[in-house]
């Protein structure tokens, strides 16, 4: 029963159809979101008082960092559909978000390093949150690598999806680093279970800015999954009736 | 909480020597996911062309 649930709701064309009525809503919402987000966070924020104006990357290093890990996250649950009930939909949107994971993790690892400037005085530390989240980085990288290099595309995703749940090891490893070690990056500031430390000056802005990249991401997620489905469906006839 | 953080233009730049690290994450951080959504837009239109070329009545 469950299989022939997920077949049904699973299948190629109603995913792109009903995520291209989706789409709009979603780029609105997000860019909206994070306007309000980073302008409140930029300019209407309070200075922070040890780190003064350069904590203000937080609107944008934490969302980043965040979604780096909730994409990989995504990509396992695929992972775990393709191999086990084989969705075919689930293998084209773990290779539709990895390039997506992979930008949005530079852009932690990016935002993180030059926030480290003034704040650390260094760039970079083999630290071991920002080492976990190289390797997160890494991961992406080679899950498209090894994807891209075979010509049998059914086998392709079967060992893509094999890799995905392998590295999955690493994502409680990156959100427990600052715990286990004692590292240069600060341990968690909002917990789920345990509040927040940060005022709500800064908190407010933070959360619409995490909500706003997270609907933008979903739109780029809805073109980059529509695109790469129409090129692997491409001799199919609901495509050339699309086109 | 809705008031500006800043007294003038060149204070909101500067960040009190702190404008060059916020502002350059956010223009490169901006440009890469405006890219990013170019390249996905261009891969759908470059693909409808194609297939549009392929299936045209000769």
């Amino acid at each position: 029963m469950i299989t022939a649930f997920i077949h049904k709701f699973s299948s190629p064309k109603s995913f792109v159809n009903l995520t291209e009525k989706l789409y709009p809503f979603f780029i609105i919402i997000g860019v909206s979101l994070l306007v309000i987000g980073w302008t409140w966070g930029l300019l209407f924020a309070p200075q922070d008082a040890v780190q003064g104006n350069s904590y203000r990357i937080i609107f944008l290093h934490v969302p980043s960092v965040i979604f780096a890990e909730l994409v990989y996250f995504f990509m396992a649950v695929c992972a775990v559909m393709h191999l086990v009930w084989r969705v075919k939909l689930a293998a084209y949107l773990i290779k539709s978000a990895a390039p997506i994971g992979a930008m949005i993790t530079f852009i932690g690892l990016f935002s993180g390093a030059i926030w480290g400037i003034p704040t650390w005085g260094t760039w970079w530390q083999w630290d071991a949150r920002i080492t976990s989240t190289l390797i997160l980085f890494i991961m992406y990288l080679g899950i498209l690598t090894l994807h891209g290099s075979f010509s049998n595309l059914e086998k392709a995703d079967r060992l893509m999806s094999i890799l995905v749940i392998i590295g999955v090891v690493n994502i409680p490893i990156i959100k427990k680093s600052v715990d286990w070690w004692s590292t240069l990056h600060q341990p968690a500031s909002i917990s789920v279970s345990g509040g927040s430390s940060i005022d709500p000056s800064m908190l407010f802005p933070l959360f619409i800015s995490v909500i706003g990249l997270g609907f933008t991401l979903i739109s780029l997620g809805i073109l980059s999954s529509r695109s790469y489905i129409l090129t692997r469906e491409k001799n199919k006839k609901w495509i050339l009736d699309r086109v | 909480m809705f008031n500006l953080a800043f007294e003038n233009f060149n204070e909101i730049i500067d960040m009190d020597g702190h404008g060059i690290y916020v502002w350059s994450v956010y223009a490169i951080g901006i440009s890469i996911i405006f890219i990013s959504f170019l390249i996905a837009k261009k891969r759908i239109r470059d693909f409808q062309k194609k297939v549009k070329i392929k299936n045209a009545p000769s």
